[in-house]
């Protein structure tokens, strides 16, 4: 067996299976825990409307913040959205998709895939270098919060080599590549990638609640 | 054979013109992107050259490669390769059967010992003391190891002898592998492909002879001018990769207008060989330019891949089961996790 | 340690601009006289204690942005990073991963989140009750949503339990238990209070009403420094014809027990004004001009009492605008300029938003907002017991700068708000920084106002 089949075979079922049962093991241990029933007078009857208006505008950051956050924001939003391009609009990545949930839909050229990845890739350099220099950040940051960066920037940086043939072989690289995928998915359910689940969640419940009490959402 | 049998003196014989014969040179010095000087010096040493002494060993194989060989486009190819060998035994070809032929492949180690350019086809089965294949009640195993000793190098042509190739494809009966997995002391070149290109077989003999050496080998042990590129990198369909446009199907609309074959399984991306340059059936053509992905057989454990239409992406396993027990179990455990904080909390709150 | 102990040594200044304990040293405050490794088991114990799955979601989801601390006026004020919002949760978010989260178990066997030690705990003191106002500015910032301020209250618990309280609001905490005011003002002090109140003002005080349909709170600010607003609500009530009482046995509205995390002491003081509603036959209790007393009783009281309440609970600031827009209040017309400081725990995360602004509509002044408002207004920097710890002097006023510097590029003629504690904040930071604005109450603005009859 050869490292390409190793990654396309065992390694990626192995990350598969890992990545759905931490998944479902952490939002299980997390959404099962007690809840309280509320019993105030609500002054909003349903709630649910602020869950959704939450979930929808925390994603524009408020007048009030903006001159202070927009940095962090500009480059998250750059990263995520050129990793949402790299991941979800190139055609092999398609495929992947498609061969694990037989859904398909259309690509992008490469071009516009290999610009995001390189823009992706610089925006997390600097996203890590953020994190190193800015002071509330170095303070926060833990082992996941660099690993968790590691293995986003791994497969972009694999990703980016493979398609450009750079350092070793191509079957190499794409190996190298899909193993980087399998360890991101190895450790996202465990460490803070999980936030793209949970952000749904959380930005739902404070909704769903402070729409109730028409607090400030 | 008692005068010394050189190449000059047999082409003369056979009435291969001059002129063919530097047209073959010419052709073989460039494809194997030797500087155009190489071409003349490859005439001048063939021709004085003595015919190179080959014995080619044929184990658990199709023939495949061999009909590749014989069948090739250019009469001359053929012709000329023959030419330029003394094949001293090929089952094959040879005239001779039973106890002539191998008294010939015998009497041929033994006057070019240390000399002789051994050629093997087909893997060699291992299992059960190799009772799978032999010849003349000789396992190919023990037959290897014999014509090996006196080999002055080794090629092993087709992807059998050079990986173990379709015999040696799960569950591999018969604990089939290939050349380079029991001889270990040998040069040896691989020239993979099911079958090789014939020109590929052609010019990898042309410079062992001329240059009394195997030309530069990759990681796989195959020559790096054959084999240095993925089929992928020098297909004609590349510019429409890069685009993003891929046939779906291999009757629609982009399969018409000759997309990408990528999202068919095409294993171009991973396959290293000559096919999208040197094409086959004399330059006419190769399998992804008549509509068909490559199939990558010129890699190890090709067969063995997974689908030939499933894309390269996608994971080689079908991973549903595991991926639902994956999540069902990881259910139960963040259940069992989310009860017993429960009843952690409840055994505080009680506590006072 | 016996309660006799604290008031000789840290007796209360009860005529004081605020009311605290004589000029502690810096220093890390214990209550009580366990030994540090149970300080830390009862810490850890309670830090998990009260995790839902809501909270779970919370401090599973966090990201480590740092875009909190933009929000928190402590952060922008001192650019320390240990204010940092999130940052506050560290050994509550430690206790809740290593033992109650879903790898709460596969942490604990291989040790990979430590127990929280004692010296984490003194120094998380001051970020979790000294540093934190409970505003919830910062729950609006965070990209996932996260209820920072929600947590912070909930890992107060924890630290109580600790005795790891600082001294002056475990104290206001523990006399509020004790005498049922943290303050000083015992039903024998109110009723006196109302009595005099009553004969000073030629107001009509109910108090101790058996019936009533309406019962009125009163903060224990009120009762013993700003007196004025039993007078201004009185006024209010009698004006619209309303049967109303104040009750002796359920007055005060303030919940030093929540503030400083004790659930038991939170529970028992919102009984009393639950009861003495229910015992009265009330359908309306009108909480005052208080913002935590809103948060506990509005939000948390019916789930306290462990069923929908009886009666309805409004804020004074939602009760005059009810009766504003009805046409009930009739108002003199003010004709001056105005800005409203929203209390936090009203507005942004109480819900009461346009009542005050109804109010003041109806008065006739001219409301100028402030830069950032209502929900997304700056905390004033007193709440959630800050302003009774003395050693969080000095970055309360840092932060208090944020607050007059928005203020005045109103350029409004009259600052207003309807919390007693914004407002004591307010005098505080007045006399300090020598500020020429003075906080004035919305309720006693209305009542000043009224139209003769």
């Amino acid at each position: 067996m050869d490292l390409l089949q190793f990654a396309r075979g065992p390694a990626l079922t192995w990350a598969l299976a890992i990545f759905a049962f931490g998944m479902t093991w952490r939002l299980a241990g997390i959404l099962l825990l007690k809840r309280r029933p509320d019993y105030s007078e609500p002054r909003n009857a349903t709630s649910w409307p602020g869950a959704l208006k939450l979930i929808i505008s925390r994603s524009w950051p408020r007048r009030e913040f903006i001159q202070r956050t927009a940095f962090g924001q500009a480059l998250g939003y750059i990263f995520h959205i050129g990793l949402a391009i790299v991941v979800f609009g190139f055609a092999p990545h398609i495929l992947f998709f498609r061969g694990l949930t037989g859904l398909d839909w259309p690509n992008l050229p490469n071009a516009i895939i290999y610009l995001s990845g390189a823009i992706t890739l610089g925006a997390l350099i600097v996203v890590l270098g953020r994190r190193l220099i800015h002071p509330v950040l170095r303070l926060l940051s833990n082992f996941d919060d660099y690993f968790s960066w590691f293995v986003t920037f791994a497969p972009v940086a694999t990703g980016m080599l493979a398609v450009a043939h750079l350092g070793a072989r191509y079957e190499t690289l794409l190996a190298i590549h899909i193993l980087s995928v399998a360890l991101l998915l190895v450790w996202f359910p465990f460490g803070k990638l999980m936030h793209a689940a949970l952000v749904f969640v959380s930005r739902g419940s404070t909704g769903a609640l402070f729409e109730r009490k028409g607090a400030s959402i | 054979m008692n005068e010394p049998d050189i190449l000059g003196a047999s082409l003369a014989r056979s009435g291969i013109s001059r002129r063919s014969f530097l047209k073959f040179c010419t052709a073989m010095a460039s494809l194997m992107a030797l500087p155009p000087s190489a071409a003349y010096a490859m005439a001048d040493a063939l021709k004085r050259a003595q015919r190179q002494s080959v014995i080619w060993l044929s184990f658990q194989e199709c023939t495949g490669c061999v009909e590749s060989l014989t069948r090739s486009f250019d009469p001359t190819l053929e012709q000329l390769i023959f030419e330029m060998i003394s094949l001293d035994y090929q089952e094959t070809l040879q005239a001779a059967s039973g106890e002539a032929a191998e008294s010939a492949r015998k009497q041929a180690m033994k006057a070019s010992y240390g000399k002789y350019l051994l050629i093997v086809d087909g893997s060699i089965p291992t299992k059960d003391g190799g009772v799978y294949s032999t010849v003349a009640g000789v396992s190919n195993h023990d037959l290897l190891v014999e014509a090996a000793k006196g080999a002055a190098a080794i090629v092993a042509v087709g992807t059998c002898s050079s990986f173990g190739g379709i015999p040696h494809a799960n569950p591999n009966p018969t604990g089939a592998v290939s050349v380079s997995d029991i001889i270990k002391d040998k040069p040896i070149m691989n020239v993979p492909g099911c079958p090789p290109i014939p020109s590929v077989i052609a010019g990898v003999l042309a410079y062992f002879i001329t240059y009394g050496k195997l030309p530069e080998l990759d990681n796989l042990n195959r020559p790096k001018v054959f084999f240095a590129d993925t089929i992928h990198d020098r297909c004609y369909r590349r510019p429409f990769y890069d685009q993003g446009k891929f046939a779906k199907t291999f009757d629609d609309e982009g399969a018409r207008n000759g997309w990408c074959l990528y999202e068919l399984g095409c294993k171009g991306p991973t396959t290293y060989n000559a096919c999208a340059t040197i094409k086959w059936n004399g330059g006419v053509s190769f399998p992804i330019e008549s509509g068909h992905g490559c199939l990558g057989c010129s890699e190890p454990n090709f067969w063995d891949k997974g689908s030939f239409y499933k894309p390269l992406p996608v994971p080689l396993a079908d991973n549903t089961p595991i991926i639902t027990a994956a999540a069902l179990g990881g259910i139960a455990v963040g259940t069992a996790a989310a009860v017993i904080s429960r009843k952690h909390q409840t055994s505080i709150s009680e506590e006072k | 340690m016996s309660t006799a102990d604290i008031d000789s040594a840290h007796p209360l200044e009860l005529n004081q601009p605020r009311f605290s304990v004589k000029k502690p040293e810096p220093r890390y405050d214990k209550q009580g006289d366990m030994p540090d490794a149970q300080r830390v088991e009862t810490a850890m114990r309670y830090f998990v204690k009260d995790f839902g799955a809501v909270a779970a979601t919370y401090m599973e989801s966090c990201i480590h942005c740092g875009m909190c601390a933009e929000a928190c006026h402590f952060y922008i004020a001192t650019e320390n990073p240990k204010y940092t919002p999130i940052w506050k949760l560290e050994p509550f978010k430690q206790a809740y991963k290593r033992e109650a989260g879903p790898f709460a178990a596969i942490y604990r066997a291989l040790n990979l989140k430590k127990k929280v030690t004692v010296e984490q705990l003194e120094e998380w003191q001051e970020l979790l009750y000294d540093s934190c106002t409970l505003c919830g500015r910062c729950t609006l910032i965070c990209p996932m949503g996260i209820d920072i301020a929600a947590l912070v209250g909930l890992a107060r618990h924890g630290m109580n339990q600790a005795g790891l309280v600082p001294h002056e609001l475990w104290a206001v905490a523990e006399r509020a238990e004790r005498e049922g005011s943290p303050l000083g003002a015992t039903p024998k002090v109110f009723k006196e209070r109302c009595e005099w109140l009553a004969d000073d003002n030629e107001v009509e005080i109910f108090v101790d009403k058996a019936q009533a349909d309406v019962v009125a709170a009163m903060s224990s600010i009120e009762i013993m420094k700003y007196p004025g607003s039993i007078v201004a609500t009185s006024k209010i009530l009698n004006h619209l014809g309303l049967n109303w009482t104040f009750r002796s046995d359920g007055y005060e509205a303030t919940n030093f027990g929540m503030l400083s995390g004790n659930s038991a002491w939170q529970r028992e003081a919102s009984m009393k004004l639950i009861n003495a509603t229910i015992a009265a036959g009330a359908k309306l209790l009108i909480l005052p001009e208080c913002g935590h007393a809103y948060g506990a009783m509005r939000w948390q009281g019916a789930n306290i009492y462990g069923k929908p309440l009886p009666f309805r609970v409004l804020h004074i600031s939602e009760f005059l605008a009810e009766n504003t827009k009805s046409g009930a209040l009739k108002t003199k017309p003010l004709s001056k300029t105005m800005t409203f400081h929203d209390p936090c725990q009203v507005s942004r995360r109480g819900g009461a938003i346009e009542a005050p602004r109804e109010v003041i509509d109806g008065l006739g002044a001219e409301l100028i907002e402030m830069q950032d408002t209502k929900g997304l207004n700056w905390c004033c920097g007193g709440g959630g017991g800050v302003v009774t710890i003395h050693r969080a002097d000095h970055i309360r006023y840092q932060a208090f700068q944020i607050k007059m510097k928005q203020i005045d590029n109103t350029g409004a003629e009259m600052l207003v708000s309807s919390c007693s504690n914004c407002r004591q904040t307010f005098d505080d930071g007045q006399d300090h920084f020598h500020w020429d604005k003075t906080m004035l109450s919305l309720l006693d603005l209305v009542a000043d106002n009224l139209e003769d009859k």
